[in-house]
């Protein structure tokens, strides 16, 4: 069994995670929305995996970023999910996926604005209160800042200072962010609060033209992202779970397993006397 | 009124996501050119796919274009309301039902077979219903039944369980309902076709309680059908539903 290097939860393999022949992940990660109040056969697999694995949730409806009000009747939900199945980490975007009372089923940037800070610590205050544990949030890919008044690092920064929130350092995003907005992505990991990172994702991403780069999680993670990642870790005062996520184009069982391997290898490297914490 | 900073955000915010619903376009600040249609384009995929893999049927019979302006219009001008993305496709019925779209009329099984294809998603993934407490022996025809609670009695104005979406016609038009349930151990939907007698009856145990020699009386005057015959029918018709396990067992 993996120590550190988790995996998302795949219905196409769900075999295999319930006999272990192949894959051996420390965790496995859903999202909640896909698992919350279902029955069926679905539900009779997933309460046999979360027995044998603990459970990340990686949410994608909170909309963290927008106007809208929190949704109390989607919160309450997801508490009694998490206390049915002992989830230790619930984490969500730092972006908006709900705007003027209507869900977008994807994730935008938020303005990078002084004011867009404060009604964001507000509601993660809320949403911490009432889910009476920290909430994870993810420094997300996005293809253009909308109205930004200030850096990137510096939003993400002022929304973790204030509200206490933990940071899903997504590995993967920072450099397609780096790329894509030309910036350097071990700067940028340089300047975000590293001891406030609970989580890491790592993923594989598109390159569709000589200037952009779509975050796709449907192709095997390139050599640079390691690369970073590698780094990253070594700057961490702590360990965290890392995640693979894959989530089109799905390859073989072992093309999976070599970069989960991979990844829990070098955590291994650099974490072998540690013990995972989040 | 001069805009406070926040709605200046929030006003961002707002045209950006109704760019990302309509494809209208729009003016934001502060954006790298080119970057916005790329939005659009995620977004309305998820949604068209979505839409695709849960109608697939509805999908088949519409034409490309029809399809398209369906979808579109209907992401554009609906609030989705549900968080759960694998519900939203019910709420594309609730927006034909609810609308005057020139396409139900051109295809008038439309609403039909958009409901009956959304069922099977709703039986396969709704939450478990514990059933009754009941006996595993007991007389189908003389006690009273326990009926599997993970289910729905459908009723449809056109043949859309069996017959392809595109060769059914007005002369198909009439009553039809369907049986729609969840196998407790495998998970899988079944769907059976009954008649009206047995829809009558299917209801009735399952609102009164009453056993079907009970219910038999009643039924003979409603379908002016000898009580012996209907006795004699229901023999294999509950037969065949304890098989298939719609009738779990006896109270």
């Amino acid at each position: 069994m993996n120590q550190f290097a988790g995996i998302g939860f795949r219905k196409d393999f769900a075999n295999e995670f319930l006999e272990k022949k192949l894959l051996q992940p420390s965790f496995i990660e859903v999202a909640p929305e896909n698992w919350m109040g279902i029955g069926g056969y679905w539900k009779k697999i997933f309460k046999q995996v979360a027995e044998q694995y603990p459970v990340t949730l990686h949410g994608l409806s909170l909309s963290i970023g927008s106007a809208d009000e929190l949704d109390w009747n989607f919160l309450r939900q997801l508490k009694s999910f998490i206390k049915e199945y002992n989830v230790q980490v619930y984490s969500e975007h730092l972006s908006f996926s709900k705007c003027n009372n209507a869900h977008l089923y994807d994730l935008l940037p938020i303005p990078f604005r002084k004011e867009a800070v404060k009604h964001i610590v507000q509601k993660t205050k809320q949403v911490q209160d009432f889910l009476e544990m920290p909430l994870v949030l993810e420094v997300v890919s996005y293809y253009t800042a909308i109205a930004p008044e200030m850096q990137e690092h510096e939003f993400i920064n002022a929304i973790v200072d204030e509200s206490d929130c933990r940071l899903l350092l997504d590995v993967n995003n920072v450099y397609v962010n780096g790329f894509n907005h030309k910036y350097d992505a071990y700067e940028f990991i340089n300047k975000l609060r590293l001891d406030k990172v609970a989580y890491i994702h790592m993923a594989g991403h598109e390159q569709v033209s000589e200037d952009l780069i779509i975050d796709t999680h449907g192709q095997p993670i390139i050599d640079p992202v390691y690369d970073l990642f590698d780094y990253t870790i070594q700057q961490l005062p702590h360990t965290a779970p890392v995640l693979l996520e894959r989530d089109f184009n799905i390859p073989e069982m072992e093309e999976m397993l070599f970069e989960l391997n991979k990844l829990e290898n070098i955590c291994q490297k650099h974490w072998k006397h540690e013990t995972v914490s989040a | 009124m001069k805009q406070s900073a926040l709605d200046i955000a929030f006003d961002q915010e707002k045209k950006f996501a109704d760019y990302c619903r309509t494809g209208n376009f729009v003016r934001l600040k502060g954006t790298t050119p080119n970057r916005l249609p790329h939005y659009r384009k995620l977004v309305f995929n998820v949604i068209d796919d979505t839409l695709q893999t849960a109608y697939p049927l509805t999908f088949g019979l519409l034409t490309k274009s029809e399809w398209k302006e369906l979808v579109n219009d209907f992401f554009g001008t609906h609030n989705c309301q549900s968080y759960q993305v694998w519900k939203m496709p019910y709420e594309l019925y609730e927006y034909v039902l609810n609308n005057d779209l020139p396409i139900k009329e051109k295809y008038p099984q439309l609403l039909n077979l958009l409901l009956f294809e959304w069922m099977e998603i709703e039986v396969f993934m709704m939450e478990d219903i514990e059933a009754a407490s009941l006996k595993t022996s007991g007389e189908l025809i003389t006690d009273e039944l326990i009926l599997n609670p993970e289910h729905f009695l459908l009723a449809t104005e056109y043949p859309v369980h069996y017959k392809k979406a595109n060769e059914i016609t007005e002369a198909d038009k009439g009553i039809y309902y369907i049986l729609i349930f969840r196998e407790p151990q495998t998970g899988k939907v079944i769907f059976i076709e009954l008649s009206v007698l047995f829809a009558w009856l299917t209801e009735q145990i399952k609102t009164t309680g009453r056993s079907v020699y009970q219910l038999s009386k009643e039924a003979s005057e409603v379908f002016n059908i000898p009580r012996q015959q209907i006795l004699e029918n229901s023999q294999s018709f509950l037969n065949e539903l304890y098989n298939q396990q719609f009738i779990l067992g006896f109270k």
